[in-house]
């Protein structure tokens, strides 16, 4: 052994496994929107006029076309705009650290929020039960690396379903209220018996409470400083951006986080769901705003935080009775980050199918593109990983391109 | 004579009170009255409290774990002298059951007793709260403890979040009159009563649903979410063309927005005059409001219907994985008595699989806290500062913003354990604002005797219903031998079998 190998050799030893680890300090970043949300009226195809056609109150107007109350998109391409809502985005688009993937789905023919959104979080084809959540199987292939409770976090007071099965998971809402409270001169003598408690235990509240315990002591160090965003990001005051905050805060600290969960809910729209403005143009005010101050927040981090906005499905092309849309197939999601190759809006356009054909089932937008094609390919692309054939066994991608290819070793 | 008597005594204690009054910073004067008035009405902690003397789980304990929110102390001796089967009995004839004490607690909120028209001069944060509380307080004293797990339970089922649009000036009355007047009654009624429920109508935009003008589709919430997680289950083999069908019958009802807001009717103008066909069967055309009654028929009658809710209700109180061979026996019984919920829920409590399952399952929030505060005996309102707690740990009453109501399985509530600790902790301490509790009066009643004080490892059995372990007794004679605090103080200990993984589980 050289000189120089055994030196390094030794330093791995000395610090342990984080050294050298393979994902080199990335984070992934999955925002969730709950309830399908309408991507078609979030990345406008204006260019169709079929959109036009079946969407007479909901549509979005076309760049420049606004009409009274409905203010214009934001053009991001021949074919595409954003919701006025999202115009914030426009410059991380230029940028190219945004790509949207449009005809994204999975195959669940059920059309319920809860089987699709089960079926995406752990991963599966429709009726293949693999167990566990696709970010816990990709968790447990990194078995290079030290997994502590801060390295899969999710934000809110449950941890999310794609976590389930991950070594090591904390679900808090922010750094601050993770202490014991109560009685503070017992604090020590309190958790060294939970530790005793917990850790005989064999069944469920094992890891959990050993997690709890690990958490207390690893955050200590980190309530007496406040934080301050960087870049002049500003964060607002809803769930999303508080919990964006929090993850940045997480990065900056260095606890080893590698993946963050949030829910974004409210966007099964039936009723009435708006155009330029009402209820959805609500929710993707927050998007934009939370998705902007995160990115400026996270200006020295580009390279190393993906983030990934993504919903079960899209809803129907054209819009209901009630001046909402009802549920669908196919929807757009985004990838956000330094090693994107962004400013691009990826998959096909399929156009906007025949009525007729779509009032029987959840139809909307055709499936091009299987939704674990995207996953691994931010797996593979962005975080280095070589075990996608794990975390999605049985499953071959077919590449999009929006990530770099994986560098083989 | 008896109620005579009471009178009696609760005068005099009213005017003793009212002489004693003063300094207390948490309860009011009023609530302060209340509270010794019904301290002499029984809900308190008795004299003598019995525990288990086994290592394992009491029978009675169990069945108090899950057919009630657990044992308020002296509930244990009660059940076991009167027999289990004859409990269960007198627990599903709620009616028979005087709930007075309870009554002077949860019955004093106004707002909850009100149709929904006169709900909407209240506002939004005072009729949640009422609710909210009425609830909770409901679910801590009431002695039909068997009908507040089932409320709970259908609650989740036909879930409305009172967050959603005006949601809140309805769900009072489906409370009333959906939820807590079917809750052990029959499943159809349970339905047909949710199908027109103003809070359904707003939550799952029945209202919203119409067919006025020729090219008008229908809005398919509710009927997808009826068909999916009301009656016949996701895989429960229905149709996206059954949806869509379901929905079209559900056309036409309506909730008043101005002149007698809140009323619920139907209006033949908005409603699909046309042919369906839902499941296999064919609804006539021009059946009008009809075709409400015909599409709840069908579904009520559906095999998997029957099959859907004996699994949920086995996973309630059973077990996750719910026994194949006792799922069977209660769908038979669903199909048999067309729906009857009694005859299910006593199959259910009655059963050996049921018997066996002791300590299986986890509590969640909403459990742990209620739990918490009948083992302690504890004297509440349910105030906010209670409620937060619960709101915290992500159960919210009411508060579930998808129609698949809170998850019954454990995973998704193993998060919680900190505010689990944090709330025994200060609950214990009596630093829960508005929730007094005496850890050494229940430790005097439970050991009248003792010379020295008790220890956390002989006050386990009280909470988790059998002896603490060996490793459960080591950790305890650890804490307390290295604990900074020089005289040891019980309610820490009582705190940490409260935070301990045996109490999380039921």
């Amino acid at each position: 052994m050289s000189k120089v190998g055994r030196r390094s050799f030794l330093k791995q030893l000395t610090f342990g496994t984080e050294k050298a680890a393979p994902n080199n300090g990335k984070v992934l970043v999955c925002i969730f929107l709950r309830g399908g949300a309408d991507t078609l009226n979030m990345f406008v195809p204006y260019a169709d006029h079929d959109y036009y056609k079946q969407r007479p109150t909901i549509a979005i107007p076309a760049p420049n076309k606004s009409r009274p109350n409905a203010e214009a998109s934001v053009k991001l391409n021949d074919l595409y705009a954003l919701h006025p809502r999202l115009k914030s985005l426009l410059p991380i688009f230029k940028s190219e650290r945004l790509a949207v993937i449009q005809s994204v789905g999975s195959d669940n023919p059920t059309g319920s929020h809860f089987d699709t959104q089960d079926q995406i979080e752990h991963g599966e084809a429709y009726g293949k039960i693999i167990g566990g959540g696709w970010i816990g199987r990709h968790l447990r292939a990194q078995s290079s690396i030290h997994q502590t409770p801060l390295s899969a976090v999710s934000i809110g007071t449950s941890v999310c379903e794609s976590l389930s099965g991950a070594p090591s998971v904390s679900a808090l809402d922010s750094i601050n209220e993770v202490q014991l409270k109560a009685v503070p001169s017992e604090s020590t003598a309190i958790v060294g018996a939970l530790a005793s408690l917990y850790g005989a235990e064999v069944g469920l509240l094992s890891q959990p409470g050993r997690d709890t315990i690990q958490l207390l002591s690893k955050v200590q160090h980190l309530h007496s400083d406040p934080y301050i965003p960087e870049n002049g990001a500003h964060y607002g005051d809803d769930q999303l951006s508080k919990g964006l905050k929090e993850i940045a805060r997480l990065v900056k600290a260095n606890v080893g986080l590698q993946v963050a969960c949030i829910d974004f809910g409210g966007w099964d729209t039936h009723f009435f769901q708006g155009s330029s403005e009402g209820l959805q143009a609500d929710n993707i005010t927050q998007l934009g705003k939370a998705l902007t101050a995160f990115d400026a927040d996270m200006i020295k981090y580009h390279s190393k935080v993906t983030t990934i906005v993504m919903t079960e499905f899209g809803r129907r092309t054209y819009e209901n009775g009630s001046l909402g849309t009802d549920h669908g197939q196919g929807s757009a999601m985004i990838i956000i980050g330094g090693g994107v190759h962004g400013g691009k809006v990826y998959g096909e356009w399929t156009g906007i199918t025949d009525q007729e054909t779509d009032l029987l089932g959840p139809s909307g937008l055709r499936v091009k593109h299987d939704y674990r094609a995207v996953l691994a390919e931010v797996l593979t692309g962005m975080l280095n990983s070589r075990d996608t054939d794990k975390v999605f066994p049985g499953f071959k991608p077919s590449p999009i391109g929006f990530a770099p290819s994986a560098k083989l070793l | 004579m008896q109620s005579e008597n009471e009178l009696a005594l609760t005068r005099r204690s009213l005017l003793k009170t009212a002489a004693l009054l003063g300094g207390s910073l948490t309860l009011s004067s009023c609530e302060h009255l209340v509270s010794r008035v019904t301290e002499h009405m029984g809900e308190t902690i008795p004299d003598h409290v019995s525990v288990s003397t086994s290592p394992e789980i009491d029978p009675t304990f169990h069945l108090l774990s899950r057919a009630a929110y657990g044992a308020w102390p002296g509930d244990i001796e009660r059940v076991r002298n009167m027999g289990a089967a004859a409990w269960i009995e007198e627990q599903l004839k709620p009616e028979t059951i005087d709930d007075g004490a309870c009554r002077m607690r949860a019955g004093r909120f106004e707002s909850v007793h009100l149709d929904p028209g006169t709900s909407f001069e209240f506002k939004k944060p005072v009729l949640k709260e009422e609710l909210v509380r009425h609830t909770l307080l409901q679910s801590v004293y009431s002695k039909k403890q068997l009908l507040q797990v089932m409320c709970e339970f259908w609650t989740d089922h036909l879930n409305i979040d009172i967050n959603k649009g005006d949601c809140i000036y309805m769900k009072g009355s489906d409370d009333r009159l959906v939820i807590r007047k079917h809750a052990l009654g029959n499943f159809r009624d349970l339905i047909r009563a949710s199908a027109t429920s103003p809070a359904m109508l707003v939550y799952l935009d029945g209202n919203q649903n119409k067919k006025a003008k020729p090219e008008d589709v229908p809005n398919e919430n509710y009927g997808r979410e009826l068909l999916e997680l009301h009656t016949l289950g996701v895989n429960g083999g229905y149709s996206q063309k059954d949806v869509y069908e379901a929905a079209r019958c559900l056309t036409g009802w309506r909730v008043k927005d101005k002149w007698e807001r809140g009323k619920v009717y139907f209006d033949p103008e908005m409603h699909d005059k046309g042919e369906k066909c839902v499941l296999g069967q064919t609804i006539p055309a021009g059946g009008g409001e009809k075709d409400l009654e015909q599409l709840v028929d069908i579904v009520c009658k559906h095999p998997s219907t029957a099959r859907h809710i004996a699994t949920k209700m086995v996973r309630r109180f059973v077990s996750e994985s719910p026994p194949t061979r006792l799922v069977d026996e209660i769908s038979q019984i669903f199909i048999a008595t067309k729906g009857d919920i009694k005859p299910m829920v006593r199959a259910i409590l009655l059963s050996q699989e049921f018997k066996d399952s002791s300590g299986q399952k986890i509590k969640r929030p909403f459990q742990y806290i209620v739990t918490c505060l009948r083992s302690l005996g504890a004297d509440t309102y349910a105030h906010q500062e209670l409620v937060q707690y619960l709101v915290r740990m992500g159960q919210g009453p009411f508060q579930y913003p998808t129609p698949d109501g809170y998850p019954d399985e454990a995973k998704p509530w193993l998060g919680t354990l900190l505010w689990r600790w944090n709330f025994a902790l200060a609950l214990v301490t009596n630093k829960v604002p508005s929730v007094n509790v005496s850890v050494e009066k229940l430790a005097k009643a439970i050991y009248p005797n003792a010379e020295s004080e008790v220890s956390p490892a002989q006050l386990m059995p009280h909470f988790v219903g059998r002896l603490a372990s060996e490793h459960e007794i080591k950790t305890f004679q650890k804490y307390v031998s290295r604990s900074n605090s020089k005289d040891l103080k019980l309610p820490e200990l009582v705190g940490l079998i409260l935070s301990s993984p045996a109490f999380q589980r039921c």
